[in-house]
Parts: structure tokens; C-alpha cells; sequence
């Protein structure tokens, strides 16, 4: 009788939606989530499941706007509770509303997973009655996966704000990267644009996870087969372009994130309008991808060039050149250092010069071992010699003789980036494509 | 003047290592040695030709002397690299052995990038790494009638036994089959069990009826890719760029229904 009666009122609040229009409406609210697999987890299966992860990540399928599809990238419920105003799920915006249960969300999963549709699970949430209710119901899903379909593969969830720090470090154990969304980089724009919440309550379970992730590592030096806790590491979201920071401001925070927080990434996503809010900018000429690549392209230089922020840009020159990339600007603002020998330079200062990636600068020290090098060995080893030409000697000799003079080269780097369909069509992409176009070769 | 030997060889590992094995075997130097993958369209007047067997004791020797002196992941790089469909791959992994073993750059052979064998090998091989890459990423299986999974690839190169090790681990309790239409071979993996190679077998037409809910999540995930693309961001160049045309007739989220 009782189940009866809940049954029915079930039927009355949320009338009957088939799996198909429930994923329709949640794959379309995920969608500003920036997420990728590649993290570097590598997990063999036990034989006994099913499931593995990839280091260098692996994309399944690429969507109309060219980014990569790797996950099953779905909101648990587009429901909220909150107002913030950048977001299609806001509470006062009219749009249909679905929730799947934890049993379709696995359902999904598996029966993708097993067709090679994806890598894994990317699951966040609207804020359903409240934060810690709508955590428990991820990590109901997410344990089901593990244990009763033993799952393997990769997961990364979303932790709610406000959500209990126990059932924070739940989802830890059962997840394999985690990430809370710092959306807008400074405190003023948060509490502008989401007045529902706060930074303490971002970068508290921010700090929590990350404490997590080092004790678990200790653990791991003791007990092999202890749990693990975030075995990809956390990662974090911030919106470009709908507040007025400076990209030296929001490159400072990423700075700080990776310093302080230890986080794995970070990412940058280029606001798309979706409310037409009068507290947010109307971008005519949409969303502004270009910044959002060189802030990759700086995240890039952070993470694997050993630059600082402080060495890309200053107070009084707070933006990117948005004609060439970091590097490049960096490298006509620094002539007095070039141009540099190949056949003597170190790993550090080779990395430096536009036209040698972190691929080419190893195999450069690797390949002088065995003779001098030449421009031909160069163009093997993959420079790209008409970016580095200006910036490099072989034998002490440059390549043919040209003007080192910061505007005459700005001009001809800024003609190639421009002539280059793969930048241009490269820029709008995401971290996800800076990702995969920089994969090792 | 020393005569030029060309060993024609099958294209397969066990051809081309049989074919190092024999040229070792002359101790005459290796500059006048060429290893050729099938037969050459013009033959020279002043050389030799000799027609080798594959034999599985002399290929198992190379493989050994290569993984021992050479690290195994040069002999994984000199794997791929046969996997393609060049025609100066014998060649071009016969002299690196050379490099790597008379020369004695041993298993650092494959950073010697001004040799030109051993850049070649790298190309190669490196060529493979990003066709297996990507079919591990664009295989798409589809349920059959018994619940097996199948798959139908055209890859580039020969590469259906570098994916099953990767899928074997991924779906070890499942029944899958990996088909390459090009050359004509099968990956079987039963479930729980090793996964074997099989070629020159025509499936059965009605084995290949699909289950009763293949289609609803074939729709599923069409649907959601539609779905998860940003129209703001369209890209289609972009798409095509990384996901080319020839991987795209074998995804059901790109067939036309
Ligand atoms: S919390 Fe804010 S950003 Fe998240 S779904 Fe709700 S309104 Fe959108």
C-alpha cells in the first residue's frame, strides 16, 4: 500500500521520461563542462571487471564544434537550487528539468563503455533539495558502478559546494579525479555572478581533496593495496569573458592553484551568453575564443616550460598578444638571449625557443650525443625551423641571414601563425584539443 | 667488387627477421645486403636475388638478440614499424639492427635520428603508435544476436594484434571479435580466455544479427553526441581534422541511418 501511494506521487511530480529525452536534456546541460581523460592514470584491468585507464587518454568521438567526446559527460539533474547567473540550470530560468536515477546513469555508462563509445563517467550535478542530498545520490551511482557492475574504468566527478566533507571524501575513494568548479577567478565576480556561492566553500573541499590525495599516497608507500583516493588528481573550471579580470590576474590564479593546491589542471572556458543577463557582457563576436587559447597556450608554458607567470606578463602589460603566442612574445621581448647554439644548449633555455616543443628539446640533447647537429637533423627531429630560425645558431652559424630585430620578426611569426590553418582552426578548440594536439609523438 | 645480395622476404615479422638472420648469417658486412618485402618490379642486372622462408627458430633468435641488446621498446618500434604498408621497411629495420647491434649504439639506437634507416624506423613506427592510438579511441562495437561484440575496422596498417592486448584488458569477461576488412583478419577474444588471430574466414551473414537493444543504444549515443556539441563553437574543419573521414564510415554515430 505505502509503495503504492509513493509510486503515484512520483507519477504526478515527474510524469514518465524515457531514458532517450533524459539524456537529451542532461548531456546538453553538461555541456560547458571542460573535461578530458588524459591525466596520466594508467590502471590495468583485474581481469575480473571491466575497465582500464589510459594515460594519454584516449577520445572516442569528436562533436560538431571539434572537441573531443571521451566521456559520457552528463549532469545527475539540471534541478538547482541556486541562481547563478552564467548558468542555463538556474533556478529562475524555465527550462525542461529531468533527473536520471542512479541505476540509468550506470545503465548508460555500461552499455556505452562496452561498445567503446567512451572512456568513462564525467558526472556533475545541479543541486538538487540540497547539496549534501544531491552528493549522496552521486555517490550511491558511483559505488554501484564499482561494485555491483564492477566498473574500472574512468570516472570524475563533480563535489557539490557545500556538501559534506564526508561524503567529499566518499566520492574520493570511488572516483578517479574530482574537481569543484572555481568558476570565476576572483571573489568579487563570484559574488557577483553566483550569489549563492562562496569561495570559502570552493576551495574548502579544493583544500580537502588535495589533502586526501597526499595522505592517500602515503598510504599507498605502506599498503599497496590500500584504496585510492583520486588516483587522477583534481582539476578545476573558470569562466573567461564574463567579468573584467585581466589574463594576468586569471593566470595568477591558475599559478596559484597549481602551487598551493596541486591541482592537475586547470581549465579555461570562453563564456557563451546563454541568459542574456544584464550583469553579463553581450560578446557580438562570440564567445572569446582566442583568449581562451592563449590562456591554454600559457597554462601550456606553465606546467611543462618552466615559465612563471611573471615572466609572461606584468602589471602594465596585463593581456596576451593575441597576434602571436606566449612564447613567441616572450622570446621577441628577450633578444638579448638569442640566438642560442643547439649543440650546446640546455634542456631549459632550448625549450624556450618558439619552434622546439618538449618533444623536439629531448630528442635534440638525445641525438647530439651522437654527432653534431645541422638544420636537416632539425627539421627531422620536428623544429619548425621557420619560427626558430631567428632564434637558434647550428655550428654557429644561423640559417641563412636575417634581421633580429623585435618588429621585423614579430611581423613574419605573426604572418605564419595567421597563414596556419591548423592555429587558426586550433584556437577554437579547447584544453581538451591543446591536449591531444600536443600528444607525444 | 662484392656482389649485391637482395633477400626477398614475405611482409610479415617473421619474414623480415628470417631475412636479418640470413644476412648475419653471410659475415660479409651488411653494405651490400638489401632486404626487400616481395618482388622487385626492376631487376638490376649485377645483383643477386635470394628468396627467403620465414622460419619460426630463426625469427624467434632475432627477436631475442633485438628485446635483449636493444631494449624492448626499440623491438616494439621495430614491430610497428613492419606493421605498415611501407616498402623500404625491411630495409630500413634491417640496417637499424646494424646500428644498433654491429654499431653498437645499442638501446639508444632509435635517438640516432641522422641515420636515415633509423629515421625511417622511427617514422614508421611512429606512424602505427598513432593508427593503434587511434583505433583503440574509434572502434565501435556493436552487440550481436548472442551478445558478442563486433567490430568491423580498414585500418592503415596491420594492426589488429596491437589492439587486442588493449582490448583484452579493457573487456576481459566479454565475447569480442575485431575484423579488419582490409586484409581480411579477425581478432577473437572469448570471454575470459587468450585472444587469437584468425584470417581467411567470411563471417556468416545471419551471425550478424544484431541484439535486440543494439539499436536503441546506437541511438542513444547519437543522440548525445548531437547533443554535447557548443553551436556557438562549430567547428566542422576542426572535427574532421581530428576524426578523418576514412574512421568515420565505421562509427555508428556518423553512419546515416
Ligand atoms: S549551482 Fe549554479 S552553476 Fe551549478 S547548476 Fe546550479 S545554477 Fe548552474
Amino acid at each position: 500500500m505505502e509503495n503504492r501511494k509513493d509510486t503515484a506521487m512520483e507519477m504526478r511530480i515527474a510524469p514518465a521520461m524515457s531514458l532517450m529525452d533524459k539524456l537529451n536534456i542532461l548531456a546538453d546541460a553538461a555541456k560547458y563542462d571542460v573535461s578530458c581523460s588524459s591525466s596520466g592514470s594508467s590502471r590495468r584491468g583485474d581481469g575480473k571487471g571491466i575497465g582500464n585507464t589510459v594515460a594519454a587518454g584516449l577520445c572516442h568521438s569528436f562533436a560538431a564544434d571539434g572537441r573531443c567526446i571521451s566521456l559520457l559527460k552528463i549532469l545527475f539533474t539540471n534541478e538547482c537550487i541556486f541562481d547563478c547567473k552564467y548558468c542555463m540550470n538556474r533556478r529562475s530560468n524555465d527550462v525542461p528539468r529531468a533527473s536520471f536515477t542512479p541505476d540509468e546513469v550506470c545503465e548508460l555508462t555500461m552499455e556505452f563503455y562496452r561498445r567503446n563509445y567512451i572512456e568513462g563517467l564525467f558526472l556533475s550535478s545541479g543541486i538538487l533539495y540540497s547539496p549534501d542530498y544531491t552528493m549522496e545520490l552521486i555517490c550511491q551511482t558511483l559505488y554501484k558502478l564499482r561494485t555491483v557492475h564492477r566498473f574500472q574504468g574512468y570516472i570524475h566527478v563533480k563535489a557539490i559546494p557545500g556538501a559534506d566533507a564526508a561524503l567529499i571524501q566518499r566520492a574520493g575513494f570511488l572516483a578517479d579525479r574530482m574537481s569543484v568548479n572555481l568558476e570565476l577567478p576572483t571573489a568579487e565576480s563570484l559574488q557577483k555572478l553566483a550569489p549563492n556561492k562562496h569561495r570559502k566553500t570552493i576551495l574548502r573541499p579544493m583544500k580537502q581533496i588535495q589533502n586526501g590525495i597526499a595522505q592517500n599516497r602515503d598510504e599507498l608507500v605502506l599498503y599497496d593495496h590500500a584504496p585510492r583516493f583520486c588516483e587522477a588528481g583534481q582539476s578545476t573550471q573558470m569562466i573567461i569573458g564574463a567579468t573584467p579580470e585581466s589574463d594576468y590576474q586569471v593566470m595568477a590564479v591558475a599559478e596559484s592553484l597549481y602551487q598551493k593546491f596541486a591541482l592537475k589542471r586547470v581549465y579555461y572556458s570562453a563564456f557563451v551568453n546563454v541568459n542574456e543577463d544584464k550583469d553579463l557582457p553581450a560578446l557580438p563576436g562570440g564567445p572569446p575564443l582566442l583568449r581562451e587559447h592563449r590562456l591554454y597556450q600559457a597554462d601550456w608554458l606553465l606546467r611543462f616550460y618552466d615559465f612563471t607567470v611573471d615572466e609572461l606578463l606584468t602589471e602594465d602589460r596585463p593581456n596576451f598578444n593575441m597576434m602571436i603566442d606566449p612564447k613567441a612574445d616572450w622570446a621577441v621581448r628577450h633578444l638579448e638571449l638569442f640566438p642560442v647554439e643547439i649543440n650546446r644548449a640546455d634542456y631549459r633555455m632550448l625549450l624556450r625557443v618558439p619552434g622546439i616543443g618538449v618533444k623536439s628539446a629531448r630528442r635534440i640533447i638525445n641525438a647530439r650525443r651522437f654527432g653534431r647537429l645541422h638544420f636537416e637533423d632539425l627539421k627531422k627531429i620536428g623544429v619548425v625551423l621557420k619560427r626558430a630560425l631567428y632564434f637558434i645558431t647550428c655550428n654557429g652559424k644561423m640559417m641563412y641571414p636575417t634581421k633580429i630585430e623585435e618588429n621585423y620578426i614579430v611581423r613574419n611569426l605573426t604572418y605564419q601563425s595567421l597563414a596556419s590553418r591548423k592555429e587558426k582552426q586550433l584556437f577554437a578548440a579547447d584544453g581538451m584539443q591543446y591536449e591531444q594536439m600536443s600528444l607525444p609523438l | 667488387m662484392p656482389e649485391e645480395k637482395y633477400l626477398i622476404c614475405e611482409d610479415s615479422i617473421e619474414g623480415v627477421f628470417t631475412g636479418i638472420y640470413d644476412a648475419y648469417a653471410f659475415r660479409e658486412g651488411h653494405e651490400h645486403l638489401h632486404i626487400q618485402i616481395g618482388e622487385e618490379e626492376n631487376l638490376r642486372l649485377f645483383a643477386s636475388y635470394l628468396y627467403i622462408t620465414p622460419d619460426l627458430v630463426k625469427t624467434r633468435k632475432v627477436a631475442e638478440t633485438i628485446q635483449k641488446r636493444l631494449g624492448a621498446d626499440t623491438y616494439m618500434s621495430i614491430c610497428r614499424a613492419l606493421a605498415t604498408e611501407d616498402t623500404e621497411k625491411g630495409q630500413a629495420v634491417y640496417q637499424t639492427v646494424v646500428d644498433g647491434i654491429t654499431r653498437g649504439s645499442g638501446r639508444r639506437v632509435l635517438e640516432n635520428s641522422m641515420n636515415p634507416h633509423v629515421d625511417a624506423v622511427f617514422r614508421l613506427s611512429r606512424c602505427a603508435a598513432n593508427e593503434i592510438h587511434r583505433l583503440m579511441e574509434f572502434v565501435r562495437f556493436q552487440e550481436l544476436e548472442q551478445g558478442i561484440l563486433y567490430s568491423k575496422i580498414g585500418p592503415k596498417c596491420n594492426i589488429v594484434s596491437f589492439l587486442m592486448p588493449h582490448f583484452a584488458d579493457r573487456l576481459p569477461l566479454e565475447n569480442f571479435v575485431i575484423y579488419d576488412e582490409k586484409r581480411d583478419l579477425y581478432g577473437v577474444h572469448p570471454a575470459g580466455k587468450a585472444w587469437y588471430l584468425v584470417s581467411g574466414m567470411e563471417p556468416a551473414p545471419e551471425s550478424l544479427q544484431l541484439s535486440e537493444q543494439e539499436a536503441q543504444y546506437q541511438e542513444l549515443f547519437t543522440m548525445f553526441c548531437q547533443t554535447i556539441a557548443i553551436k556557438e563553437r562549430k567547428n566542422l574543419k576542426l572535427q574532421q581534422q581530428m576524426l578523418p573521414l576514412r574512421f568515420q564510415e565505421y562509427m555508428v554515430e556518423f553512419v546515416k541511418k
